[in-house]
């Protein structure tokens, strides 16, 4: 994946450049928003990184004028402003997810890369699979080898969300936000009951599991 | 700056200045109307005075000839007083009166005139024609008529005493001005000393806050004046400062406290993963466990961040017309597993379509934390089940949202206690969590014009957040 980060603070920066390199992403990085700016207007990436504060143009302007030139290419916001309503008009001005500071590196990973995969046309899919598991998303039905599994309404809306994104990690805070539509941080361990739930009626009695926790990172369903 | 400076630039004195022109402006409207009036009064007196004694001289020379008329006049000429008298030939020439110079309009034309004239002293027995005799000019008021044989009659009345009535009412007004002019100053002076006084022990009382004394409080006499208001408000306000100090500086004393042993068990991890005998396994758990050491110290952050922005009043347009019920029952729901996976059953009642103009992220944040706190805490003392009871209803125009669990309760004199930040019961140190939670619970509470209180559930806690409705 081709990513552009724009951040001016040199050692995050260099760290994430480093960590993305490793995770086999290609990232361009620009220090400051002008630059930033003409990089993301000239080249083709597949996400942006913008930090929300930068010198000579800030962040969300840098989105709004992409935006206005029809530039679709999904942005992350990084910033250390984490109020309900920063979030609210990070989003506004074009953001396609936001990431306050400090965050985990598995977060913005897990988040990047289901941003990317957002860009592609699988979107529109009205009904996933993942081995032997089949999720339907007009007639709500769930299937495992031909077996008819029975869902609440959350359950299903949990399973629909890591069925849209198999293969990728998604992180804890990304199901509360995606399924729930909370933006706050449980001290307990709440998803994972949640998903534990999910866990006995989709692969019990099975022997290849689908559903897998990733250490540190989240869960990610995948064959 | 001298005293008497002082004094003068106090508004009181100013606003006595004031007040004394416009005062003064009206009385000088008032006494001039008054003497206007009054001098309009006294010279239709006079005028009506002349006229009857034309009407008697009339019938004098009328009824007993012009000799009693001649000895009438002559007596009244003799007279002191401001009448004035001049009987003269049908030619003008001056036969008798005390005034023997009259202009010759008034004795050709009969009427009504006004001249100046050289005036006898009245007290002068024989006062008329002596050129010797010192004289003063006055001035006249006077009906001249023509009597049946042709001989010209004036009688009028000296003006000057009236016009000593108005320099009475001149003078008289002149003292009395002065007079309230000086009453004022003095007046004036005194209030603003005593203003200034109050003033300045109020000035003292913050200049000793500001060094620093701040139990320092301004003094309230037996008065009761406005002084006395200002002075309590005063006081209220320092209390509440004081108070607001107080708090600040327990939360940092227990910001300092509660960072500390996690910073110090961060530190003795990446310590222990670096001694040389660290096998890799060690190190890896030992980083795995400073990550989420430092994991809950930022969420610790978060939360007193959140707290803060929260307690400085609300995030622009965050609030918003938001599903109270959906909220409740979605939080409900969400931590319906996580209460039963700890053997607590969660039983709800939510009143349906209740909606609040309020910040929907606060709302949820804030039923999470009482939620997180319920199951943390629903552990009977005496080993029976847990339960939480989750509701929402509408009372008396506030919507009320109650968690409320059968655990072991919080003492009567720690219930407001817990609802500052990091204040942890003593049996809830063993328990994970930031002492936090209900902090956030009460910011969110008052950021909505409500009210949060715990309450006993006998057994157990009883949350209550209750927000006014829209």
């Amino acid at each position: 994946m081709k990513i552009l980060l724009i951040e001016d603070d040199r050692e995050a920066a260099s760290y994430l450049i480093q960590a993305l390199d490793e995770a086999g992403h290609v990232t361009h990085h620009a220090s400051d928003g002008e630059t930033g700016y003409a990089m993301a207007s000239g080249m083709d990436y597949d996400v942006l990184i913008v930090d929300r504060m930068l010198p000579r143009r800030d962040g969300l302007s840098i989105i709004e004028s992409l935006r206005a030139e029809g530039d679709k290419t999904p942005v992350l916001i990084l910033s250390a402003l984490g109020e309900v309503d920063d979030r609210v008009t990070g989003l506004r001005a074009g953001g396609d997810d936001y990431l306050t500071k400090p965050y985990a590196f598995t977060e913005l990973l897990a988040r990047i890369e289901v941003l990317a995969r957002r860009s592609s046309p699988a979107e529109a899919a009205t009904n996933y699979s993942v081995g032997g598991l089949s999720l339907d998303r007009l007639s709500r039905k769930v299937e495992r080898d031909g077996e008819a599994i029975l869902l609440q309404p959350r359950e299903f809306r949990l399973l629909e969300y890591l069925m849209k994104h198999a293969g990728k990690v998604v992180t804890r805070t990304m199901l509360l936000e995606n399924v729930w539509d909370y933006h706050f941080d449980p001290q307990t361990n709440v998803i994972d009951v949640h998903m534990s739930r999910l866990r006995s009626k989709i692969d019990k009695g099975y022997d290849n599991p689908l559903l897998h926790t990733v250490r540190g990172a989240g869960y990610m369903i995948r064959d | 700056m001298s005293r008497f400076a002082q004094v003068w630039r106090t508004s009181t004195v100013r606003l006595t200045a004031t007040f004394i022109a416009i005062f003064v402006v009206f009385a000088i409207l008032l006494m001039g109307f008054i003497g206007w009036q009054s001098s309009v009064q006294i010279q239709r007196q006079q005028t009506d005075d002349i006229d009857r004694e034309v009407r008697l001289f009339q019938r004098i020379e009328a009824t007993q000839g012009i000799r009693a008329l001649a000895f009438a006049l002559n007596r009244l000429s003799g007279q002191p007083g401001p009448g004035v008298y001049y009987l003269g030939d049908a030619s003008g020439q001056y036969l008798l009166g005390n005034m023997s110079d009259v202009p010759p309009d008034v004795l050709i034309d009969p009427g009504v005139y006004s001249f100046d004239y050289d005036r006898p002293d009245p007290l002068g027995e024989d006062a008329v024609g002596l050129p010797d005799r010192p004289k003063r000019s006055g001035v006249a008021v006077v009906r001249s008529i023509e009597l049946g044989n042709g001989m010209r009659l004036v009688v009028g009345r000296d003006v000057v005493e009236r016009r000593g009535y108005s320099a009475i009412i001149l003078q008289s007004f002149l003292v009395g001005v002065v007079g309230i002019i000086l009453f004022s100053v003095v007046a004036g002076g005194v209030t603003a000393r005593r203003v200034l006084k109050r003033i300045d022990t109020i000035r003292d009382t913050s200049t000793k806050i500001m060094s620093g004394n701040l139990s320092e409080r301004v003094p309230i006499t037996k008065r009761n004046d406005e002084f006395d208001g200002l002075a309590r408000n005063l006081n209220a306000m320092l209390d509440r400062i004081e108070q607001l100090l107080q708090g600040l500086k327990e939360v940092t004393d227990n910001v300092a406290h509660d960072l500390k042993t996690p910073l110090t068990r961060l530190r003795n991890q990446a310590e222990g993963a670096l001694r040389d005998t660290a096998s890799p396994e060690t190190r890896e758990k030992a980083l795995e466990t400073v990550i989420a050491e430092s994991d809950k110290l930022i969420q610790t952050f978060n939360a007193l961040l959140m707290i803060a922005r929260v307690e400085a009043g609300a995030p622009s347009g965050a609030l918003s017309e938001i599903d109270v019920s959906a909220i409740v029952a979605d939080v409900a729901e969400l931590y319906t597993p996580v209460a039963e996976d700890e053997g607590i059953e969660i039983s709800t009642d939510i009143a349906e379509g209740v909606s609040l103009r309020a910040n929907r992220e606060l709302i949820g944040q804030a039923m999470v934390n009482l939620l997180e706190n319920a199951i943390k805490y629903a552990k009977p003392e005496d080993g029976s089940a847990g339960k939480i009871a989750v509701s929402l209803k509408r009372a008396s125009g506030n919507v009320a949202i109650v968690v409320a669990d059968n655990g072991p309760g919080i003492a009567e004199a720690d219930r407001s206690r817990v609802l500052e930040r990091f204040v942890r019961l003593e049996k809830s140190r063993s328990e994970p969590g930031s002492g936090l939670g209900l902090a956030l619970v009460n910011a969110v509470a008052r950021l909505h014009g409500g009210s949060f209180r715990i309450e006993d559930n006998g057994p157990g806690v009883r949350a209550v957040l209750e927000v006014p409705g829209s």
